[in-house]
């Protein structure tokens, strides 16, 4: 039984729909990728689940989220908030703007276990330390009483990833979490997330861009193309066996070891703005195999093998 | 093209459209003073003074028998040619002190923020009385005294805007191409430093009209007979209880193009789109 | 090897940051002792992370930025000894691409604006139709609509703007291009069409290339030498792209960068310790606080560039050979 399970959900903001029927689901314990381009949809999706939609000016407007024993897009705001922090935790993109530059960073971390689990100051204290320990935060007790600033950009995002875990949450999602760092702390904070997630059996929905990251961490993955699903499955196939040519294309921009000169492809064009998504298949006037049909006619997720792909062609080879 | 449709977008306001039509008329009134206005500014009449508004005085008459609003329209050309004078050189010389300040850097900057900023803790009027007490009263010391009064804001506006932008990557890009100071200067800073200082100047208008007024009012402005809407609300002080309009028609000019000019401004800033830009400084 | 177009040569750049009215002022060294050639006709890429000093070695080598000591010289000419206008004269030759393509146009020109700027700077501009030709010339050069001369650069998407960017360094056919991390800002399916471009300009042209990243899989793709910088020195160069990492820092981002490969997948081996304060580096080996191989000399010693093997140069006690 999955623990998240987002059915064919729908946003709007205003009279756009950047999100249109997106479908997924997470197991517990399970380390799902949903990747994309800028403008794929990848954290409004985030921003969906969590109920953040209001902020921005959006809704949902079809579809269903199920969440353990909850239907997440009838839930009132009030219990919506005693589930975020609790049971669902989000890790944005960018450690300085989630940190309150005023407080000290392990005051920061008590406070959520005192409000969601009604821990007294010292167990709250106790565990907090507990968990920086666990997330390899070296004095782990000096730096629990550091301002954020006094912190690198690594250690805030584990001062954040620490903040996210303490309650015991089931279902992490990962916005980007890396984007901001170098790459040999990037490395380290994939690594740890992993761990973290595997060792907890916590559900990780791990927003990225980076077919890199997504392959190291992943057990599934969902790719997104102009606020819709172009293919999901297992790690291991669709690495192996893209069907969609979007996903095709995604992986072959990265280059890789023993790539010769030139071998190196990008994709022609822009993702579409939400303005202007193209009538049929959005990734067509991208795409290097279209025909005449995926101009026209919206491709549907259907099953090919383990996983799932909206696209005409893998249709017909099927 | 960004120019046009920030102005449309001005006039399509209530605030913006108002204002704009006001100062029109205020304008085209001063533009052609000797043409619309019914009498002439200086002819006296001691048998019609003080007469309150008629059909041949639409704003009555003053303590000389001269008509108010023939006065009234001579006084705004006064009072914006003042202003405009003023805030304009002043408005040029704060752009190059403050430019060369902003871009060069060093101890030229040093010594122009110390003056700046020194000149900043004084209230605008209090400089202008200490240089028309230098200079004499009279139009050409107000204009004077008026532009060193606006030269710090305008100076440490643009020293503002020229540092933000110098570190904008097409600066150095210009650099990279070959380009002196005078090309990055001249052609990338001033023009993407120039928007929020000119709506600032416009502001300020409406300050320096106030101060032009201000100054006519001791008497330390516009000599008579030149009409000068301060110096009119002066001498009518003395027929306040007999003669009040002639204190509050040209107090109402002043108010009234005041705060069509202030309007105007605001309304500009926002059509820009640069409160923030203006905020910084 | 060929010979180099571009040799520094002991370059060193130093920040001085003063705390205050009061407080005492530090000094950082950005760049640090950095000698070396950038063979003509080659890509030579620098990496490292955030800080290590790459990007003021970059803006040193054009010498938009003046060096505190050290030099650089161009094609034979020692660019440290030029006066304003023979810095100009030589600028034609030698180009930079930037990071940010939002902040590399001057917002209130038009895209055919920016295309002529490097000719009206170098008295090079051209008269009458040819004008237009030439703006048409570099918009076709880097796959752009004639349509987008008449453009500014908030109607354009990043690619585009790089590409103009791009146009614009090389409209006066010039031999020597910095590329400041190009496509750090772009999505990889547009980072991968801006590289093919590079690419494409470096074969047709016979370019030298600067080519700065953070990315070291990138650079490995890209490049034909590779420098890698930690803390403003050199660590190491490799005089290959497949050659093997023989500093343990080198060795450490290469370990960092994931392949699109689940079979590749692998434990990191986190690096230990912090990056030390550039204001207050160790006697030693910068690396040292973090380095698994450490030893008492490399605390005590800072380790000199030396010739390996397999043609390039590390800077390490005890590198894996």
């Amino acid at each position: 039984m999955a623990l998240l399970s987002v059915s064919d959900i729908s946003v709007s903001i205003g009279r756009l729909t950047p999100l249109d029927r997106i479908a997924f689901s997470i197991d517990p314990g399970e380390i799902v990728g949903v990747v994309g381009e800028s403008g794929s949809g990848k954290s409004l999706t985030a921003m969906a689940v969590m109920g953040l939609l209001p902020l921005i000016g959006g809704k949902i407007s079809g579809g269903s989220v199920h969440f353990a024993e909850f239907e997440l897009t009838t839930l009132t705001e009030a219990r919506y908030r005693a589930l975020r922090g609790r049971r669902v935790a989000l890790i944005s993109q960018n450690p300085m703007t989630s940190l309150d530059p005023v407080r000290r960073v392990g005051e920061q971390i008590d406070q959520v276990s005192m409000m969601h689990l009604g821990l007294g100051k010292v167990e709250a204290r106790a565990r907090s330390v507990e968990m920086m320990q666990q997330l390899r935060i070296p004095e782990a007790k000096i730096v629990h009483g550091n301002y954020p600033h006094q912190l690198s950009g690594g250690m805030k995002q584990r001062i954040v990833i620490a903040m996210a875990l303490v309650a015991n949450p089931e279902l992490i999602i990962a916005d980007e979490p890396t984007t901001a760092l170098d790459v040999t702390i990037q490395a380290q904070i994939i690594q740890i997330m992993t761990e973290m997630a595997r060792a907890r059996n916590v559900a990780l929905m791990l927003i990225t861009h980076d077919m890199g990251v997504v392959a190291q961490a992943c057990d599934r993955v969902v790719v997104l193309y102009a606020g819709r699903v172009a293919e999901m499955n297992t790690v291991d196939a669709i690495f192996a066996d893209p069907k969609h040519p979007y996903t095709k294309s995604l992986i072959g921009c990265i280059p890789v070891e023993g790539l010769p000169p030139g071998g190196l492809k990008g994709i022609a064009g822009n993702v579409p703005g939400v303005l202007n998504y193209p009538k049929g298949c959005r990734f067509h006037p991208r795409c290097t195999r279209a025909i005449a049909r995926c101009g026209d006619e919206v491709p549907l997720l259907r099953a090919s093998g383990a996983g799932t792909v909206a696209c005409h062609l893998a249709e017909v080879s099927a | 093209m960004d120019k046009d449709s920030a102005l449309m977008r001005l006039l399509r306001t209530p605030r913006g459209a108002i204002s704009a039509v006001v100062l029109g008329v205020i304008v085209i009134a001063a533009v052609l003073a000797p043409v619309i206005a019914p009498y002439g500014y200086a002819i006296q009449n001691l048998r019609l003074a003080n007469m309150e508004p008629s059909a041949a005085h639409w704003l009555g008459t003053d303590e000389f028998g001269r008509d108010l609003l023939s006065r009234i329209i001579h006084g705004a050309r006064t009072s914006l040619a003042v202003g405009v004078t003023s805030i304009t050189i002043s408005m040029v010389c704060g752009m190059a002190l403050g430019a060369a300040a902003g871009y060069f850097g060093g101890a030229f900057d040093r010594a122009v923020t110390v003056v700046v900023d020194l000149s900043w803790s004084f209230p605008e009027i209090l400089l202008a009385l200490i240089l028309i007490a230098i200079l004499g009263p009279g139009l050409a010391s107000t204009m004077i005294a008026i532009s060193v009064a606006y030269l710090a804001q305008f100076t440490r506006l643009t020293r503002a805007q020229v540092m933000a932008l110098k570190s904008e990557t097409y600066i150095e890009a210009t650099i990279a191409m070959g380009a002196g100071s005078g090309h990055v200067l001249f052609r990338h800073l001033l023009p993407n430093a120039i928007t929020p200082v000119i709506v600032a100047g416009m502001l300020a208008t409406g300050d320096a009209i106030i101060l032009e007024a201000t100054l006519g009012f001791f008497g330390l402005g516009a000599q008579p007979p030149t009409p000068s809407w301060g110096a009119m609300m002066s001498s009518g002080t003395a027929q306040i209880f007999i003669a009040p309009w002639i204190i509050i028609f040209p107090g109402l000019a002043i108010a009234i193009t005041v705060i069509a000019i202030n309007l105007f401004g605001d309304a500009l800033i926002d059509a820009l789109d640069i409160r923030k830009r203006l905020r910084e400084n | 090897m060929t010979t180099p177009l571009v040799s520094m040569h002991g370059l060193s750049r130093a920040f001085v940051s003063s705390k205050g009215m009061f407080g005492e002022s530090r000094t950082m060294r950005a760049v640090d002792d950095v000698t070396l050639g950038l063979p003509a006709g080659k890509v030579t890429g620098v990496v490292g992370e955030s800080g290590c000093g790459k990007s003021t070695l970059a803006r040193l080598a054009l010498r938009l930025i003046e060096a505190t000591s050290g030099s650089v010289s161009f094609d034979g000419v020692e660019l440290g000894g030029l006066g304003p206008a023979e810095m100009r004269q030589i600028r034609r030759r030698m180009q930079m691409v930037f990071q940010d393509p939002y902040s590399s146009l001057d917002p209130r020109y038009t895209i055919a604006d920016s295309l002529l700027e490097p000719f009206a700077i170098q008295g090079l501009m051209p008269v009458g139709a040819t004008r237009k030709e030439r703006v048409a010339e570099l918009l076709d050069m880097v796959g752009l609509a004639q349509s987008t001369a008449s453009n500014f650069p908030h109607q354009l998407s990043g690619g585009q703007r790089q590409r103009v960017g791009i146009a614009r360094a090389l409209a006066l056919k010039p031999q020597f291009v910095v590329l400041d991390e190009p496509t750090a800002s772009l999505d990889v399916s547009i980072q991968a069409q801006i590289i093919e471009l590079l690419e494409r300009f470096q074969q047709q042209f016979g370019l030298t290339y600067l080519f700065i990243s953070h990315d070291l899989s990138l650079v490995r793709y890209f490049c034909n030498q590779i420098v890698v910088m930690y803390l403003g020195r050199i660590v190491e160069v490799m005089a290959a792209p497949d050659a093997r990492p023989q500093h343990p820092y080198s060795r450490a981002l290469l370990e960092s960068t994931f392949a699109p490969d689940p079979a590749k997948r692998r434990i990191v081996q986190p690096l230990g310790g912090e990056i030390p304060s550039p204001f207050a580096l160790p006697p030693g080996c910068a690396f040292a606080a973090r380095c698994a191989n450490v030893s008492e000399r490399c605390r005590r010693e800072r380790p000199a560039l030396a010739d390996t093997d397999a043609g390039g140069r590390v800077a390490c006690h005890h590198p894996n050979r």
